[in-house]
């Protein structure tokens, strides 16, 4: 059987209501649904980024610390 | 000169400390009910020559640092910074507390519980957060020099809104310990001074002699078509111009995705933010300005896997910049801010249905430096024709802080931009 790859859902602001009241955080009035915008926003821009089809398995957060010794 | 105060910090030095303490204290009470750039003077300054003054975040054992908040505007902090530590043992003095935008987290230097801080060449116009204190004290001379902090650009925007000189260091270069944390991934310590010169007295200080030698020949990268098409035509002028001061044949390069880098950027600094602020967030969020508690909020639905990913890739973002923008240049070269400097009103809590947008505009070429890690450093290139200060900003490899700072004294020297003092 072949997976059938996800589409992006929209975020609703019910969900990020329901996500932030599991941690504890009230939100604000009137703030559920920007935060849903902004959210979608922030994540599709990031997504957006070629390298991250070509980033490798190995590749870990604490790369970067090498990366930064050799890039010098 | 007849006013000490007016001095270079290198300068200053060998001018008795009592004579530098009364230049600046009588020019902090004829400009500190215009700008509001102090929280406090401290009546008893710690002992050193030359008059500093920092951010509100910098720790010193015994003394209330605000953070620029309500939640910790009678905290007592129980150490001192290494920064300031350093800056002590060094000899200087530390006259007192600066503004700050709100736990650093804002760009344009409003804050509700201490007061906006105004920018000296027209208080009507924003400092350029969250170093907004840093950066109106050291433009209206009321200190040498002053400590902020850069997670987004809260060294340079203040810097290049006040138009003085600041250091946005590599990450890791200078210890955070006892400095407010915002988001450990991207916090980063610099200077604020009038000149790259005296920014470079104060990283010693600070960060010690990393022993690079200046280059005889800086090789400077640039893209020229995307500053003419993007940034406002005043600043794309100004850049332009000091672009051939600085260097008379720049390599021209394809930009980075300032826009992909700086969303990263974002995934970060908000996961992190509000992980470091969730206890407040829970217990007391009205204690927030509502700006800043808009911005927390923002981080609590970040997936985690989103947060990771976004971090595995930096070493590759890393190297791309350094492979293909820099290539074989030294420095990448760009505005400051690719706009004019706004007002308060246009992005103070009645900015109105733009004030997003102008928010984003702010940050978009600042952000994306510190999700790469390295230095980067602002300094003065004109004015606009409001008489607001316009900026260039240099950006490095990792650990090129001596670099970009010869390239900024060369810079200097050839021009007397970082020498206004606004009247």
């Amino acid at each position: 059987m072949t997976a059938k790859p996800m589409t992006a859902k929209q975020w609703s602001a019910e969900a990020v209501e329901t996500l932030l009241a599991a941690q504890g955080i009230a939100l604000a009035p009137g703030r559920a649904e920007r935060l849903a915008r902004a959210y979608q926003a922030m994540l599709e821009a990031s997504a957006a980024d070629p390298l991250l089809a070509r980033l490798e398995f190995e590749a870990t957060p604490t790369g970067f610390l090498l990366a930064m010794q050799k890039c010098r | 000169m007849s006013d000490p105060a007016l001095l270079s910090l290198a300068e200053a030095r060998s001018v008795p400390p009592r004579e530098l303490l009364q230049a600046c204290r009588a020019r902090i009470e004829q400009w500190q009910p215009r700008i509001n750039a102090f929280i406090e003077l401290h009546e008893n300054p710690s002992g050193g020559r030359v008059p500093l003054a920092h951010k509100d975040m910098f720790y010193r054992a015994g003394r209330v640092s605000s953070c620029g908040s309500k939640i910790r505007r009678d905290w007592v902090a129980h150490e001192t910074s290494a920064a300031l530590e350093r800056l002590d043992a060094a000899g200087f003095a530390d006259l007192g507390r600066l503004n700050m935008s709100e736990f650093a987290y804002g760009p344009t230097g409003h804050n509700e519980h201490f007061g906006d801080c105004r920018n000296p060449w027209n208080p009507d116009y924003i400092t350029g957060g969250s170093s907004s204190g840093s950066g109106a004290a050291v433009a209206a001379r009321l200190v040498f020099g002053a400590l902020g902090s850069d997670t987004g650009g809260s060294v340079r925007l203040p810097a290049a809104a006040c138009g003085i000189t600041g250091l946005k260091t590599t990450w890791g270069r200078v210890p955070l310990r006892g400095a407010m944390p915002l988001s450990p991934s991207l916090d980063t310590i610099g200077p604020l001074a009038r000149s790259a010169e005296d920014c470079a007295i104060l990283l010693q200080a600070i960060a010690g002699d990393d022993g690079s030698q200046e280059k005889r020949e800086l090789r400077i990268a640039m893209s020229s078509a995307w500053i003419e098409r993007s940034a406002e035509p005043e600043v794309a002028a100004a850049v332009l111009a000091a672009a051939k001061t600085l260097d008379t044949t720049p390599v021209e390069v394809e930009p980075p995705d300032f826009d992909t880098l700086s969303a990263h950027c974002l995934v970060v600094m908000q996961a992190e933010a509000s992980a470091q602020h969730a206890q407040w967030m829970r217990e007391r969020p009205a204690d927030y300005s509502s700006a800043v508690r808009a911005r927390l909020e923002a981080g609590y639905a970040i997936p985690a896997a989103s947060y990771l990913e976004v971090l595995r890739l930096r070493r590759a973002a890393l190297e791309r910049f350094c492979a293909q923008t820099l290539g074989g240049a030294d420095l990448y070269l760009l505005p400051g801010i690719a706009m004019r400097v706004p007002t308060r009103a246009q992005t103070g809590p009645a900015g109105g249905a733009d004030m997003p947008r102008m928010l984003g505009d702010l940050t978009r070429l600042t952000r994306w430096v510190n999700y790469l890690g390295v230095p980067a450093l602002v300094v003065p290139c004109g004015v606009d024709s409001r008489g607001l200060p316009l900026s260039l900003q240099l950006v490095g490899r990792p650990f090129s802080e001596a670099l970009l700072l010869a390239a900024g004294r060369a810079y200097q020297r050839a021009t007397d931009w970082h020498r206004r003092v606004p009247a």
